[in-house]
Formats: C-alpha cells, structure tokens, sequence
C-alpha cells in the first residue's frame, strides 16, 4: 500500500467513525426525549395554558438541551434541567402581555368547550383566578416561582433540589417564603382588579 | 428531641417530606401541631390557586413520535450557522446581520483573490449566488466546538468603527441624507419604523493555530489550513444601513442580547413583520497572499461537501464579487427572479409554524434585502417592484 492510498484510507476511516458517533448520538438523544417529552410538555400547558405554545416552549427546551449534548459532565440531570429550562421559558412567555391575552381566550375556550355542564360565569371565574396566578407567579423573584410550580406540579423535594441546585433540607422554608410571598401578590393583584 | 421545629419543617411536614426524627418529634408535640394547623391553612390557599398546575390523567399530549418529527425539522433549522438563522430568524439582530454575513463569508467562504498589489479594494458585492449545503452532516456544530468558533470569532474581531445606535427618521429623504445615498422606500405603503445605522468597520485576524485546532478537534485533521493565513488581517468597511420594518416586528439590538419576547416561536409573535434593508456593498481587503480559494475549498469541505464538489464550485465563483449564501438543502429553496430591473434571489424556508423567505437583488452598488415571517413571498416582489 503506497502513501497516498493509507492516507486515504485513514481519512476513509475517520469519516466512517464520525458517522457512527453521530448516529449513536443521536439516538441517544432520541431515546431522552422519549422519556421527557411528556412530562416536559404536560408542565408547560398547564403553566402557560395553551398547547401549542407549550409545545413550542417544550421543543425549545429541548433543542437548548441539544446545543449541550452530549451531557457536560458525568451524572448530569436531565429531567431537573429540563424542568428548570422549561419553567424559566414558560414564565417568560407568560410574561408578554399579547401572548397572555391569547392565551387567556385560549384556555377560557377550551375550558368552556370541555365542560359537560357549560357554566360559563363560573369557567369565567376559575380562568380569572388562574390569569391572577400566573400573573402573581411572573411578578415573582423567577426561582421562587420556579419552586412553587415544581411542587405544585408534583414534583418530590429531591427532584426539586437537584433541578434547581438547593439542598433537600432547604425546600421546605424556601417553599414556605415562597408561597407567602405569592401569597400577598396574588392578594394585591386581587385588589387592583375592580 | 426537645427542640421545636422550624416553619419550614413544619411546612416540609405537610408534603410528607420530613425525616424520622422530626416525624416522631411532631406526632408527640402539642405546641408544633398547632403551628402546623396555622401554616396548612395558609398553605392550603396557595395550593388552591396553584391547583391547575397539578398533573391530571386526562391531560392530552401530543406523541412523542409527531414531537420528535417536528424536534429534528427545528434541529435541521438550528443547525443551519448563524449566518441563515440570523438572516431570517432573528431579525432583533438584523442590524448585525449583514456584518455577521460578511464575518461569516471571511471566515468560512473567503472572499478575497490575491492580486498583484499588497491590499486591495477586493470585495464588493455585485451579485449573490446561493449554495445549498447538507448541514445535518456537521455533528459538530453543536455543543463545545460551536463555543470554540465562536470565541474564537469574538476574540478575532476588533471593532474599529462601532455603528452606535439606530436613530428613528421620519421619511426616505432624511434618511437619505444620514446615510449619504439616496433611500428609495416601496411606493403607497407606510412603514412601521424608518432606521438608519451608521457606519461601522471591523478587522478580523485570523489565528491558524486556534483555527487549525477546532478544524482537528471536530475530526477534520484531513482539512489544513495554509501557514500563510496566520496573523492575515481582512478589514471589514460596512455603509451605514437603512431598514424599513413593515407590520409588527422586534425592536432591533446590536448588542446580540436576546428578544425581549424571547420565548415562543417568532413565527406567531411577528406574523406580519416584513423587513427592508439597504447599503452600499460592503468592503474587504485582505492580504494579497491568503489563498482565496484554498481556504473556500476548506470551508466548504468542513461543512460535508466532497472535495471534487468543492472544487467545482470555488472554480465558478467570482470571489471578488459574488456574495455567497450558504442555504440548507434540506430545509430551504431557492430561485432566480426577476425583480427592481435585475436577476435577485429568492430564498425560502418552509415550515408548519415559522415560514420564512427572504428577496435579495443587488442594484448600482446597492445591496437590497426584504425578509420576512410567512409564506407569502410574493409580498416581498411586489414590495421591490414599487420601488420608486
């Protein structure tokens, strides 16, 4: 075999291997979001109220987590980064006033159309409560919010702790001040509202 | 344990979340559970305007299979380097878009020829010519070493004329006269915003080792760059840019900080947003002794392209006059239209969510472009065949 042909051959050699990282990487990938889609998905439409933005905010999420794959370092937490991602970019879209009002008519349809018993005032009522909610949560130091929407979206005090880099032992005072603080948002906003 | 326990125990107490110890501590203390009772009901009142964020079964979810389609169009999108995605994505950086386009030609598609003399004039831009290039092939452009380009990008560049801000003008004419050419505007439509940014310029040095290194580290150790390019510097002279926004579009930044509407899919929040730029070409020169077409053909092989298809394409290209766009052959189109009195180009994106197309044409030294969100391009045609 002369020169050029092992050249050759070496570089053959180096495109093939690319070419097979690239596809176990890939997936790889795809195997991990199977496993979080959902979760990462059904968190955002209840906290945004509208799934097609919740599905645009979940992809989002997860092509930030693509531009960070392969995982950064040995142990790293997916599911608790996506959570942290996704409740930061749920709060955010929450925040603009036009996408808000659309959401609002959104969920107030969808709600009213899902009712076995239309009561309209009522669904009126629960959808204004929930707009004062997310409200309160975006007027709020952003990781305070983010840990009353982990816990209130069910999420263990582990999980919570590893996702946003607390210690288990500080989630219950830390929830406590949270809470209190939406607590008397909410209470102001409830005031401003004739 | 004879220590009463915090509020935030007690509280933790209420979603099961406290240890043993604590646990027994509580059962057996009159004075903890009556603190706790008091704490439940503020709890309580929060849990329940909170309660729509709790998870129900019946909460409809789209597959993960249509997700992940839908996820690998957008990867095909998010790879498509800055120099695309800036062009019609994100047009908050519009400002920028045409110095990253140029930034991004130095870098990856040189533009220079060596010629006799030691610096020239070597660029300026007559005609656009579009490449589509397989950009799923570049692995590599995510994660660390699309940091390394860009840091080395950041640390190459040195401003030397900074734009500053865009200053609000009230019509064509007085935006004619901070620019100094004459700004033609699309006749009976009225603009959202009329800007004028001006003049900015940049020098770029080029660092072989570094360069060199990411080229090796993304497994291209085949694709050597030239000794002579080490320490080349290419100055970078951009005229000052007017842009006229149609419709509901971003506010501009040149600072590359991000949409102050950042999350959600632009698509939606700037529908109607159509953008219309002009300047003069912008100007390079470089030293007489890089190798223009050595380096295109290093550029265009890093992003898949074999080196026969490389070849045959830095052969066809003008490099002193021809400002080539790299376009992603699998998630955009292109064609030739006639428009303004001369040849432009015609670059469309298509997308369920986020259509996007964007009309170049280049016309007595100037550089037009009309970008925008949707599908209906032929807006932008009938836009650059008012012009007055």
């Amino acid at each position: 075999m002369d020169k050029s042909s092992t050249h050759e051959s070496i570089i053959g050699f180096m495109k093939l291997r690319r070419t097979a990282q690239t596809d176990r990487v890939s997936r790889d990938f795809e195997a991990l979001f199977d496993l979080h889609w959902a979760a990462v998905y059904r968190l955002l439409c209840r906290l945004v109220g509208d799934p097609a933005e919740a599905e645009d905010l979940a992809l989002e999420a997860f092509l930030r987590l693509h531009q960070r794959y392969p995982a950064p370092q040995e142990g790293f937490n997916t599911g608790g980064w996506l959570h942290r991602v996704a409740t930061n970019l749920g709060l955010q879209s929450i925040r603009s006033f036009k996408r808000r009002e659309h959401y609002e008519l959104a969920a107030g349809r969808g709600a009213i159309e899902r009712a076995a018993s239309p009561q309209p005032a009522e669904i009126f009522d629960e959808e204004e409560r929930r707009r004062l909610a997310r409200q309160a949560l975006t007027g709020m130091n952003p990781r305070q919010a983010q840990l009353l929407i982990m816990r209130h979206s069910g999420m263990p005090y582990k999980e919570i702790a590893a996702a946003l880099h607390l210690s288990t032992a500080s989630i219950g005072p830390l929830l406590l001040r949270a809470e209190r603080e939406f607590e008397k948002r909410y209470q102001a906003l409830t005031q401003e509202t004739p | 344990m004879k220590k009463h326990l915090t509020d935030g125990q007690l509280r933790a107490a209420l979603d099961g979340e406290l240890d043993d110890v604590e646990t027994r501590h509580l059962e057996s203390c009159a004075d903890c559970q009556t603190r706790q009772r008091v704490l439940k009901a503020q709890v309580q009142r929060a849990a329940a305007r909170l309660a729509f964020l709790a998870p129900a079964s019946a909460d409809p979810t789209p597959s993960a299979g249509s997700a992940w389609a839908r996820f690998k169009r957008e990867i095909l999108t998010q790879k498509e380097i800055s120099m695309y995605k800036r062009l019609f994505a994100s047009p908050a950086l519009r400002f920028g878009a045409l110095a990253v386009l140029i930034l991004a030609l130095v870098v990856a598609f040189p533009t220079t020829r060596a010629l006799a003399s030691q610096l020239l004039d070597l660029f300026r831009i007559q005609q656009v010519t579009v490449l589509p290039v397989d950009f799923t092939g570049i692995q590599q452009l995510d994660g660390p070493i699309s940091k390394q380009i860009t840091q080395l990008i950041s640390s190459s560049v040195t401003m030397t004329q900074k734009p500053g801000e865009a200053v609000e003008v009230a019509d064509a004419a007085q935006a004619g006269k901070l620019t100094g050419y004459t700004v033609r505007l699309p006749q009976g439509l009225t603009p959202s915003s009329l800007l004028v940014m001006n003049a900015s310029a940049f020098t770029f040095t080029i660092d072989r080792a570094r360069a060199q290194g990411i080229l090796d580290e993304a497994g291209h150790s085949d694709l050597v760059l030239p000794e002579s390019v080490d320490g080349a510097e290419i100055y970078v002279n951009i005229p000052a840019v007017a842009t006229a926004d149609y419709g509901t579009c971003p506010k501009p930044r040149t600072d590359g900080s991000p949409d102050e509407n950042g999350a959600g899919s632009p698509g939606r929040r700037y529908a109607d947003c159509i953008i219309f730029t002009q300047l003069p070409s912008p100007v390079v020169n470089a030293p007489a002794d890089v190798d223009v077409a050595q380096l295109a053909q290093i550029g265009l092989e890093f992003t898949g392209m074999s080196p026969d298809e490389a070849a045959a394409f830095t052969s066809t290209v003008d490099w002193t006059s021809t400002l080539v766009i790299p376009i992603p052959k699998n998630a955009a189109t292109y064609q030739q239209v006639q428009v303004d009195g001369v040849t432009g180009t015609l670059i469309q994106r298509p997308s369920d969510d986020a259509p996007q197309f964007a009309l170049l044409w280049v016309k007595n030294g100037i550089v037009y472009t009309i970008s925008g969100l949707g599908s209906n391009s032929q807006q932008a045609l009938d836009m650059a065949n008012s012009l007055p």
